[in-house]
């Protein structure tokens, strides 16, 4: 796609990549932060890391699995917080150590019995092998989240603003809720090989959380945190591929750096100076 | 005139993963214009009394109609037309909502999926903000303002929805009293063009010495007394039942 621009076909692909994978991660990102459900994004992202060790281990093609598994929890999030009576937040600390877990037995195991099979793509992401197919699901998920986020996006608004108000609205909240949770299990599965399942914590947060030191609507977070995410991770890719730095890393680390800018120059955090006092 | 009813038969509801039922067996009646003040000690199930209106909890047993549809069958209609204003709210100071966006959310239940709120939606929420008198907050992110300030918007929004009927929870809680008045003003003003209007409150006070409202006592999720009464009347019954409970 970025072919005309970008002469280096392994950069152009990582490129790619990255831009399409930023993009979903902080539109969904927005949404998380400001639902403050930060906790289902990471969780979710270790279910894809888990999927994806999983398939690695049985042979099957790491993506499906992965998808396969982030998918499974978006369905058991809902009725196992409603059986199990208990607050969200500590069913996703289980089902974090439990994802978890699993992943790191499947990438232990393969690694101790020297199966020939390369885990560190999964763990800290590989922007390098990438294959045209999976830069297109990419493009396809970033274009949904654009497309989800445009379309419904006064029932998210009134949704991120205080859940119970939206219902009492007569916006039907659960069918948006499962929404969102199907486009972050897909966003995160399709992610994982790029980013790597350690870090793809930081594509959904630090964008939104940067955008947040600076937008006074919603409206102006699905623009800054996209647009923040694509061009970080777009010079970020370009840099470490021509520098031989592992991009995603890189990347995370500069999403951070920038973070911490942001909450420093941040205009909604300054404090307004006094009134001179006889004026 | 059924768009301002509301009827209850023998209703029981429960919260979720509860195992007893919060209200317990009420049946009331309450006409299109009413205007009907709620009160009883903390836990007699006054919120889930609205919520219930609202068709937002499970109805165990009995029937709720609300502006003539039954809630437990078709409980998003009946939210999209009444106005409801929750009494817990807080706001983070950096939240990215200003106040006039928080007052048009009162019409996007009614504008349906995929649909934008258009001029109309617009000239009516500016018109909820002008009867607030919060028009010149309308930039200001609702986190940075008062806790009244606040509870002005959140009533604004509910009035964006234009609805026929009207349920507040607490909705003086954070309101001094010249405020109060006023929007008493607006409220009286609202039932007289035919708004129902059921309010949670503990300020009976700000009730008329004529009687001419009619009071809903409430106890341990029943209801212990349901006529029109003046206000040292009903706060002598609410404080022995507050006395009974604390006891």
């Amino acid at each position: 796609m970025l072919d005309l621009f970008i002469a280096n076909n392994i950069i152009c692909r990582a490129v790619e990549a990255m831009l399409f994978a930023s993009i979903a991660c902080s539109i969904l990102g927005v949404i998380i932060t400001q639902m403050n459900i930060s906790s289902i994004g990471f969780t979710m992202a270790h279910a894809a890391f888990a999927g994806a060790a999983a398939g690695l281990f049985f042979g099957v093609d790491g993506t499906i699995a992965a998808i396969l598994a982030s998918l499974t929890l978006a369905l058991l999030l809902g009725p196992l917080s409603d059986k199990a009576r208990m607050p969200t937040d500590t069913i996703l600390g289980i089902l974090f150590g439990m994802t978890m877990a699993v992943a790191i037995f499947f990438i232990a195991y393969m690694q101790y019995h020297t199966t020939g099979v390369n885990t560190s793509a999964l763990l800290f992401g590989n922007v390098i092998s990438l294959y045209r197919s999976d830069i297109y699901a990419l493009a396809v998920i970033s274009i949904l989240a654009v497309l989800f986020v445009i379309v419904f996006f006064k029932e998210i608004t009134a949704v991120i603003f205080n859940r119970k108000i939206a219902e009492a609205s007569g916006i039907r909240v659960r069918p948006i809720l499962y929404a969102i949770l199907f486009m972050i299990a897909i966003t995160v599965a399709l992610s994982i090989h790029i980013i790597g399942g350690l870090l793809l914590y930081v594509w959904l947060v630090t964008p939104a959380a940067i955008a947040y030191q600076f937008c006074n609507s919603v409206r102006g977070l699905f623009i800054l945190a996209p647009a923040v995410a694509g061009t970080v991770s777009v010079t970020g890719a370009w840099i470490g591929l021509s520098y031989s730095l592992p991009v995603a890393p890189l990347i995370a680390v500069s999403f951070s750096a920038l973070f911490v800018i942001a909450v420093i120059i941040s205009p909604k955090r300054r404090v307004p100076k006094g009134v001179p006092q006889g004026k | 005139m059924t768009k301002g009813m509301i009827q209850l038969s023998d209703v029981q509801t429960a919260y979720e993963g509860s195992a007893l039922p919060v209200i317990r067996g009420i049946s009331c009646s309450i006409n299109p214009g009413e205007f009907v003040i709620i009160g009883g000690p903390n836990g007699a199930g006054k919120t889930t009394l609205l919520e219930t209106i609202n068709g937002l909890l499970p109805i165990v047993s009995g029937r709720v109609v609300t502006g003539g549809i039954d809630v437990a069958k078709d409980g998003n209609s009946v939210r999209r037309r009444v106005g409801y204003v929750i009494q817990n709210f807080s706001f983070d100071p950096l939240a990215p909502f200003i106040v006039s966006d928080v007052v048009m959310m009162g019409r996007f239940g009614l504008l349906g999926y995929g649909r934008r709120p258009g001029e109309e939606d617009r000239r009516i929420a500016e018109e909820a903000m002008d009867l607030l008198g919060i028009r010149d907050l309308a930039d200001r992110p609702i986190g940075k303002l008062s806790g009244g300030q606040q509870q002005k918007v959140l009533i604004a929004q509910s009035l964006a929805k234009q609805p026929d009927i009207l349920l507040l929870d607490e909705p003086f809680s954070n309101l001094d009293l010249a405020t109060r008045d006023f929007i008493c003003g607006i409220l009286a003003d609202l039932t007289r063009r035919g708004c129902t209007i059921v309010m949670v409150s503990h300020a009976f006070d700000a009730l008329p010495e004529n009687g001419s409202i009619r009071v809903i006592v409430m106890n341990d999720g029943t209801i212990t007394f349901n006529n029109t009464c003046s206000a040292s009347e009903v706060e002598g019954r609410v404080r022995g039942l507050s006395g009974r409970s604390n006891a």
